[in-house]
């Protein structure tokens, strides 16, 4: 009871310092976008003409609907991250889509217009192979599910299993694929490798075996891909190494063999090394599939074949094609095949399906993008005309994960980037200036001033200050032309010639870099793409370091970033320089890395072109430095004394310090190692290079000043213990001096464990871990100080610390799991500190860092009063008013980028995910700028009120003494 | 007033369970803190209700996740879900949607597969506050992430401390002399010795240090304001 009225105590006090989002706020300077990953299973809903939906399953474990009008969600569904959640299959039928996931663990169906469960069956443990829509007469009922071992049968409406059965001798063949024709029976094909396939007939209504064969097929190693059922129950094979189809009637008990057709017969070869594909259609679950079938021959060629009285006919050969897909409207089946049309574009076009004849006016252009990857899957949405013929639209995926939607004649109808599901890092860039505000600029510069006498400079003066009034004419003008305009048509006009910076630099550029190998070039503001870069040759997924070399800062250098990229091939670092703000690689030649780089190193070492050395140290201590010119050289000469570095090996749980030396050859200097046997080193953290601290201490509520310990060179390491048992397990923290590699502070948290998050900044780092023992998550902050009084106010040198810190530390219930945490950074470090906390619920908290204070006392005194301390309390508040994304919840929440703007109140912040959030802060509310709801018409009225109240008042004064003379 | 209403929640709360515990003894202890089992799977279920809100309006975005997103459910058309493939142990089980507010419920789950809902409580972890099994989680309302602005209103202006203690005493200077006969003696003697009587002591604080001191401090009440002015009428006179 005493903490609740402790908890209200701070709620009530904390009403007016807390910051939060007003409802007229909303989408003002904040967006979202929301992404799925890559598509794996995507299917039209054929059920109605009029339907919009395009049901989609993603490798991200999300199963979603897209508008296929617009290309925005319906809903969507994120499951568990892992094997647990991952989607095996897809299946749709009517207004419900059955769906089974975690290895065939969970078969779920949904109801898509409103995106609910249905129902959800957990199935009996096995790898799952394949699943199939059963239908009796004409009518989808059941669903079949295969297992490693067994199958199962469903009913549709309820989920209810229908029969479970055994497959015979799974132990020695592997059953793979399913199908059903809708004559009551289900077959169950497996294979033994390079021996013979095994076909079960199953009956529906009890699941007893009907019949039981093998066929001889000693070439056969697989039955994924390369076979299929055509027509009224025949098997279809294709092999590479005979070069042969084969064909087999499944209900006919005489055929013991399969049958082989050469591919020579048909003038078709496959070509050498490529895995055949076939490909048929099952237009309704309920019949038997079409008799007509694709087969791939080779990356870019494709043939329509026809399976007719028995014998394989060719319908349509063709070469060059990238993909084809069938798709049914009505009871019409067609066949869209893409193909190369020229160096940048590709030609899509309808065939009917039992003839190849070409569809008339099909014809869809899709131009790719040069930046982008080539398209790698195909999804066609057919549809009847009002004159019964056969329209259609498609979507494309790229190898680097675009989306594009596409309808006749080749009009993008929208367009996904579902790279960006899967941001790895991001940068945030300031955009350059505009001519004026550059001559403005250079108007201040130093320079300007001692060559310039006073005549000159009041007459530059002047020019400029015509030159902003003419900008602000101009900007009135187009205000006005734009008031005049419908409001659709100006929208979406953030361009990449006219970006510039705005007055306080809310602005930016987001850099972003995703796992897949793309990179963007994201607005800050409206979250409009402008640039785009698909990296190929690399490894995805591997770790990437995104370096800023040169900021916008310095006209007319353009600004350059780096990012260190693994290669596919040789696993070797590469660099890739480009400009951030228009996305275009640079002609900088990079120096090439022979060997694995272990750490990268920005120094504010500059040289003549005001890039900032970049020093890469690969696995044999050897150093490179970026750019390399003579002069660089030098000043690393020069410098090279006070130039240290570490790296981390945690493999072997070593912490080794090095020094450069002048010849850029290295030296080591310290070594700390943690044994591995007890703890393992999970996360080294440094401070952030961009960070100022404003004040050097904290007054004390006796007016004295407590100093802060300001330690540029600190790292942060985390460990965790190797032994996971809930009694035994720890997460131990060090305080590493870089340079000398001196323990600062060392803190072990008994009965606990990972994954920790944690923040390392000014003098403070907060991490959070999970308590085993009490079974909740804990924030500790540890605050360093060197006292009342500095050593050495003037300088930092890790070198010459005598004085040990003084370490506070306290710990924290927080009542909810963490997904990731960072803090809040500002322009100068005046504004104060307030920690964003992701959640799994995809809010965003933003916790003041004053909550996270080792000093707030357990008894309140004056002194802490004075202090603004709140007092002690074990449970950290959560309320829905500090959630900055309201209800716009980023899903799976990895990172928070945060980035200082020019106001010094407002700091830029983006959470990524599965989503991308980007949104302001203001930790100390707006205190530079006026507010929003800042009330003109009060103050105005007031101001008149006041100048009408003297006029009258005087007026009235005048009357009374001219009165009095009379009297 | 919500914390206040919470207390009051929580308080009648308290009681019921008083009384409940009257009524049974809890006879099972619970499980082991954190026990592992024997990789036997346990499905945790329930109802997720949102009063005067159809279901299809907020199925769709809302999700079971048991421990951060350690498990993950779906909540069916109906308001109901289940969380499958849970091995025993405790979890915090949380009903997550952007537009309502659930409370969140821990799970027991012994090895043997026996379920219980308690309330959350952090700090005391080991206090039984037993809630429904198969849970039934209502939602407390929809979330408020926004602030209210402040309005400006001529109530607002009216009600304020500080014009309130400029109107009253304007009042009581350009009133009390019309009210009262000031030209009778006997009026204004009988005054004067009132006067005394207030203010007996020359050396108290003057009321214009005493208002300054009531500024600064800046929490002045409507009722400082009152007793403020009215001194400040009677000095004046």
């Amino acid at each position: 009871m005493a903490w609740l009225v402790v908890r209200l105590a701070i709620s009530v006090s904390l009403f007016y310092t807390a910051s939060a989002v007003f409802e007229d706020q909303v989408g003002k300077f904040d967006w979202r976008q929301q992404f799925i990953g890559k598509v794996r299973f995507a299917l039209f809903d054929t059920h109605s003409q009029a339907s919009k939906k395009l049901l989609v399953a993603t490798d991200k474990n999300v199963f979603a609907s897209l508008n296929s009008r617009t290309g925005d969600l319906f809903w969507r569904h994120v499951d568990k991250t892992g094997p647990e959640g991952h989607i095996d299959a897809l299946l749709m039928y009517g207004q419900d889509a059955v769906v089974v996931a975690g290895n065939g663990r969970l078969l779920r169906s949904w109801e898509t217009t409103v995106g609910g469960l249905k129902w959800e069956t957990v199935l009996d443990t096995g790898s799952f192979q394949a699943a199939a829509l059963v239908g009796v007469q004409d009518f989808v009922k059941y669903v079949a599910v295969l297992k490693k071992s067994a199958i199962s049968l469903h009913d549709l409406s309820s989920g209810s299993q229908i029969w479970v059965e055994n497959l015979p001798d799974s132990d020695t063949v592997q059953y793979q694929t399913i199908y059903s024709g809708g004559n009551g029976l289900v077959f169950v094909f497996g294979v033994v490798p390079n021996s013979h396939i095994v076909i079960v007939e199953y009956k529906i209504e009890d699941g007893e075996i009907m019949n039981k064969k093998s066929v001889e097929a000693a070439w056969m190693s697989s039955l994924e891909s390369s076979c299929t059922v055509i027509s009224s129950g025949i098997l279809l094979c294709v092999d590479q190494i005979t070069q042969s189809l084969y064909t087999l009637l499944l209900q006919s008990a005489e055929q013991t063999e399969m049958r082989q057709i050469h591919l020579q017969t048909l003038d078709l070869e496959v070509a050498s090394g490529f895995q055949p594909v076939l490909t048929s259609t099952q237009p309704n679950p309920a019949q038997p599939p079409l008799s007509e079938f694709f087969l791939q021959l080779s990356p870019d060629h494709h043939i329509l074949l026809q399976l007719k009285d028995g014998l394989i006919v060719p319908l349509r050969d063709f070469n060059p094609s990238y993909l084809a897909a069938f798709a049914t409207s009505g009871e019409r089946t067609v066949a869209a095949v893409m193909s190369p049309k020229n160096d940048t574009a590709c030609s899509i076009n309808l065939f009917s399906a039992d003839t190849g004849r070409r569809h008339l006016d099909t014809t869809i252009i899709y131009h790719m993008d040069p930046n982008g990857g080539k398209p790698n899957r195909l999804y066609v949405h057919a549809f009847l005309k009002k004159d019964d013929s056969v329209g259609y639209r498609v979507m494309v995926q790229t190898e680097d994960l675009t989306l594009t939607f596409l309808q006749q004649p080749g009009r993008v109808v929208w367009m996904r980037e579902e790279a960006l599901a899967d941001v790895v890092t991001m940068e945030m860039i300031d955009l350059p200036f505009t001519g004026t505000q550059a001559e403005l600029e250079g108007e201040f510069g130093k320079k300007a001033a001692i060559q310039d006498g006073l005549l000159p400079m009041v007459l530059k003066r002047l020019s400029s200050q015509f030159i902003l009034l003419q900008a602000w004419l101009a900007h009135l003008w187009k205000l006005f032309y734009d008031a005049r305009k419908p409001r659709s048509s100006v929208k979406n006009e953030v361009n990449i010639d006219t970006l510039s910076r705005d007055e306080f630099n809310l602005q930016k550029m987001m850099v972003m870099v995703t796992a897949s190998g793309k990179l963007f070039g994201i607005d800050s503001k409206s979250g409009t793409i402008l640039w785009k870069q698909y990296l190929e040759n690399i490894e995805p997924n591997s770790v990437f370091k995104l370096i800023v070399q040169r900021t916008t800062a310095h006209f007319p250098h353009p600004p350059q970033c780096t990012l260190l990229i693994k290669n596919k091939d040789t696993g070797l670092g590469n660099l890739y320089v480009f400009n951030p703000i228009f996305g275009k690689k640079s002609q900088i030649s990079v120096p090439a890395l022979p060997r694995p780089v272990l750490q990268t190193l920005l120094l504010p070492v500059i040289d003549q072109d005001y890039a900032k050395v970049l020093l890469l140290i690969d696995d044999q201590y050897k150093v490179t430095t970026f750019p390399s010119t003579k002069n660089i050289l030098q000043q690393l000469q020069d410098t090279a004394s006070s130039i240290f570095f570490y790296l981390v090996d945690s493999s072997q749980g070593k912490l080794s310090g090095f020094r450069l030396r002048k010849d850029l050859s290295t030296e080591l200097i310290w070594e700390v190692v943690i044994p591995t046997e007890v703890q393992k080193i999970v996360a080294v953290k440094g401070k952030r290079a961009n960070e100022h601290v404003h004040s050097q201490g904290r007054v004390m509520g006796d007016r004295s000043v407590l100093y802060k310990y300001l330690n540029p060179n600190l790292l942060a390491v985390i460990t965790e213990s190797t032994d996971t048992h809930h009694e035994r397990s720890f997460v131990g923290i060090f305080l590493i001096d870089g340079v000398t590699g001196r323990i600062v502070h060392e803190a072990v948290q008994r009965k606990a464990k990972g994954p920790v998050h944690f923040v390392h900044s000014e003098n403070w780092v907060v991490y959070v871990y999970w308590n085993s023992k009490f079974r909740r998550n804990e924030f500790s902050v540890l605050e360093l100080f060197e006292g009342a009084e500095l050593y050495n106010s003037t300088v930092f040198s890790s070198l010459d610390r005598p004085h040990p810190p003084q370490v506070l530390q306290q710990s924290y219930i927080f009542p909810a799991p963490i997904s990731t945490l960072e803090a809040t950074l500002t322009e100068k470090g005046i504004t104060s500190r307030h920690l964003l906390v992701g959640l799994p619920s995809g809010n965003i908290l933003s916790l003041p860092k004053m909550f996270l204070d080792p000093r707030r006392p357990e008894v309140v005194s004056e002194q802490s009063r004075e202090e603004n301390l709140i007092p002690y309390a074990p449970e950290m508040p959560i309320r829905d008013e500090w959630f900055i994304n309201y209800n716009q919840t980023v899903s799976r929440v990895r990172g928070i980028h945060t980035a200082p703007s020019g106001l010094e109140s407002t700091c830029l912040v983006v959470a990524y995910g599965l989503d991308i959030y980007q949104t302001r802060v203001f930790p100390s509310k707006q205190f530079d700028v006026l507010k929003d709801d800042y009330d003109y018409v009060l103050i105005s009225s007031v101001l008149f009120g006041l100048f009408f109240a003297t006029m009258i008042s005087k007026r009235l004064a005048e009357v009374k003494l001219l009165n009095r003379a009379w009297r | 007033m919500r914390q206040m209403k919470r207390l009051l929640d929580v308080y009648v709360a308290l009681q019921a369970l008083f009384a409940l515990s009257w009524c049974f003894t809890d006879a099972d202890p619970g499980p082991a803190v954190g026990s592992q089992s024997n990789g036997e799977r346990f499905k945790i279920e329930g109802r997720a209700i949102v009063p005067g809100v159809k279901t299809q309006d907020w199925v769709s975005t809302a999700r079971i996740l048991v421990e951060g997103e350690e498990y993950v459910g779906f909540v069916k058309t109906d308001g109901s879900f289940a969380v499958n493939d849970v091995p025993s142990g405790s979890y915090v089980v949380e009903i997550v949607s952007p537009s309502f507010r659930f409370d969140p419920v821990r799970v027991d789950i012994t090895s043997k597969g026996k379920m219980r809902a308690r309330l959350v409580n952090y700090i005391k972890t080991s206090e039984v506050l037993r809630q429904p099994y198969p849970l039934q989680i209502r939602s407390s309302g929809p979330h408020t992430y926004f602030m209210k602005r402040e309005t400006w209103g001529w109530t607002d202006f009216l009600m304020n401390p500080m014009v309130m203690m400029m109107v009253l005493p304007l009042l009581i200077i350009v009133l009390l002399p019309k009210v009262v006969n000031t030209n009778d003696p006997e009026m204004r003697k009988e005054m004067e010795q009132s006067m005394n009587m207030l203010n007996p002591n020359p050396e108290l604080p003057d009321v214009s240090e005493f208002m300054t001191k009531l500024f600064s401090k800046g929490s002045s009440k409507a009722g400082g304001g009152n007793k403020g002015s009215r001194s400040v009428a009677l000095k004046r006179r």
